[in-house]
């Protein structure tokens, strides 16, 4: 190994939200203004399971914006099921891209691993 | 074998490390993928990031035959 790099997941690319989704069998996400209790934002919606209002993500900022209650409306382990989701997605989709061959397996504590193969890259 | 694995937690925070480069290139290899998932949280160089890469040794050993001097 050479380096390693911790990433906070930011939440920025539409294509990867909808993978996202359709990996956890979630709805696809809606483009709009959304109701949240008392205030309203604007960006792609993502309804998780059992939540009372969606997770509205702002994608040119990566702001996910979102009224659980402390857990009342929502369960928090079901957004972070999301973000994990999201990220696995779009590591995927850019290694992809780029031309990689990418392998995916879980790992026995909840954590899912992603090997690239960057072998006869540039 | 040149990979990088990259390990998504259930909170979903994305820890990145690169295998089988030696010296910088292994930053260049992995900055797409960390510039795509999100904000830098910290990063940590290991030994390998210290070598010298194998072109650049085979490359000073040339030199050393041709300049007897």
């Amino acid at each position: 190994m050479s380096h390693i790099v911790t990433i906070q997941t930011e939440v920025r690319c539409r294509e990867s939200v909808t993978a996202a989704c359709r990996r956890l069998r979630l709805p696809p996400p809606t483009e709009g203004t959304h109701r949240l209790f008392t205030s309203e934002a604007t960006g792609l919606a993502v309804a998780l399971p059992a939540w009372r209002y969606p997770v509205v993500c702002e994608l040119p900022t990566g702001t996910l914006r979102y009224d659980h209650y402390g857990g009342r409306w929502g369960d928090p382990r079901q957004l972070d099921r999301f973000l994990q989701g999201y990220a696995v997605e779009r590591a995927t989709l850019v290694a992809r891209r780029s031309g990689h061959a990418v392998h995916e397996e879980p790992i026995a504590d909840g954590s899912i691993r992603l090997v690239v193969q960057m072998e006869g890259a540039a | 074998m040149k990979t990088i694995e990259i390990i998504v937690s259930p909170q979903g925070e994305a820890r990145i490390e690169t295998r089988g480069y030696a010296g910088a290139a292994c930053q260049e290899a992995s900055r797409l993928l960390e510039a795509a998932l999100g904000v830098r949280q910290s990063e940590q160089l290991t030994s390998a990031f210290f070598q010298q890469p194998l072109t650049v040794q085979n490359h000073l050993s040339a030199g050393g035959h041709t300049n007897p001097s």
